[in-house]
């Protein structure tokens, strides 16, 4: 038998390669398919859920995680030495805690949803600290006041509205998840406020500031949504 | 127009040379901060677990230096504190160590900069401000001039009014398709 001709051979070898890194590709794709499905579990477990009130638990775009993602940002000291937590702005009495103040204040351990705009969920994960509401109560909050303003390391704001901010599930943390929070994730004390994105919800978190007027803040005035519902799809003002 | 066109190449050429630097620092940064959701892009976040040898001594300070004796630690730690009844917290620069002092397990929780490319992201984040507000500026009226430069660089088929053309179009069709199908902001 003779031997095939060099353009036979050439184009034999280039069909060998194409076949093969196409059989390649769809075996890649297809087990990264498996992969994606089965590690999906817990979002298609979530989507069969509902909660108290009948909205769905995981909202729209949202894929749920087993472990809270770090996103960044711009550390804050990790310190309880230099942690101080004010509470201003339209009250009767500006507070401000260390961490043995924020301590005394009544705890309270919570399992809590929290939604990343990214699109993430982490579900019923535990926090423990202090609720909002408590220390609004405490600082005596004025009639006049409409907005919390969160106040964060390197001078990150976040804007929530009165009455979300001083909901029963909104609290000032410094444990997740059974251990104190991590550095990624703001320690020593970051908000967590459920009924917003997780932008929301600041690390290293240093001032709570009542005000009558709306102050967009850091993610708001680039172009996020000023109010930043996970359930209406609010990312983006 | 064909007497400007060394004009524009000599244009092109360098403003292209004085590009480069900051267009890596804003492609990598972009790739970076674009996978936000994934993956932290300025710091390698870690947890670890320990062991110590129990029983613990009676004192946290005790503990502390129990710790650091057991995991071979030579940095000094820079606060030692109760974080709950049976837990005892360690910092040291850029990690923690929290002992539970009933069992004796350590959690371990740092954080590692990346450093190129967590100053690339503080400058394409601009979160230094000031000055770097008029380079970034610059930068972007320097890629303006380059792609308008572009246009008109090659006369004939393989410029604007052939191929050029063309790709132009091409170009600009990406980001109307993708706004009209995804239905935009």
């Amino acid at each position: 038998m003779s031997k095939p001709s060099p353009e036979v051979q050439a184009s034999l070898t280039r069909r060998n390669f194409i076949a093969r890194a196409a059989s390649g590709t769809v075996i890649t794709a297809m087990g990264g398919g498996l992969l994606y499905t089965l590690s999906d579990r817990l979002t298609r477990e979530a989507k069969a859920m509902t909660t108290i009130d009948g909205r769905p638990r995981l909202p729209p775009g949202q894929r749920a995680l087993e472990a809270l993602r770090p996103m960044g940002g711009t550390p804050g000291s990790p310190s309880i030495s230099d942690f101080r937590l004010k509470i201003h702005g339209e009250v009767d009495k500006p507070i401000e805690l260390d961490w043995a103040g924020l301590l005394a204040q009544p705890q309270a351990e919570l399992e809590l949803d929290v939604h990343c705009v990214t699109g993430w969920s982490l579900l019923g994960a535990s926090w423990k600290g202090v609720r909002l509401a408590d220390l609004a109560r405490a600082a005596g909050v004025k009639p006049s006041a409409r907005h919390v303003i969160f106040e964060a390391a390197a001078g990150y704001t976040a804007n929530v509205r009165l009455a979300e901010a001083l909901a029963p599930d909104v609290l000032i943390a410094h444990r997740h998840d059974g251990k104190p929070l991590a550095r990624p994730h703001g320690a020593p004390v970051r908000a967590v406020v459920p009924s917003l994105y997780f932008w929301k919800s600041p690390k290293y978190l240093s001032g709570i500031k009542f005000v009558a007027r709306d102050e967009p803040g850091y993610w708001e005035t680039r172009g996020y949504h000023n109010h930043a519902d996970p359930w209406l799809e609010e990312r983006y003002g | 127009m064909t007497r400007l066109r060394p004009w524009l190449r000599a244009l092109h050429r360098d403003l292209g040379y004085l590009a480069v630097g900051l267009t890596v620092v804003y492609a990598l940064s972009g790739i970076a901060v674009n996978h936000i959701a994934d993956w932290d892009p300025n710091f390698d976040n870690y947890e670890a677990q320990h062991q110590l040898t129990l029983p613990l001594p009676a004192s946290d300070a005790a503990i502390a230096d129990q710790l650091l004796r057991e995991l071979a630690v030579t940095a000094p730690p820079t606060e030692v504190y109760r974080s709950d009844s049976n837990e005892v917290s360690v910092l040291l620069e850029g990690r923690s160590f929290h002992v539970n002092t009933d069992t004796g397990a350590v959690l371990e929780d740092g954080q590692r900069e990346r450093f190129l490319i967590r100053v690339a992201n503080w400058l394409h984040l601009n979160r230094g401000k000031k000055a770097w507000t008029y380079i970034a500026d610059g930068y972007a009226a320097f890629l303006l001039i380059l792609a308008t430069s572009g246009l008109f660089m090659i006369p004939g088929r393989k410029g604007l009014i052939g191929r050029g053309g063309l790709l132009v179009a091409l170009g600009v069709a990406v980001p109307v398709l993708y706004v009209s199908l995804s239905g935009g902001p």
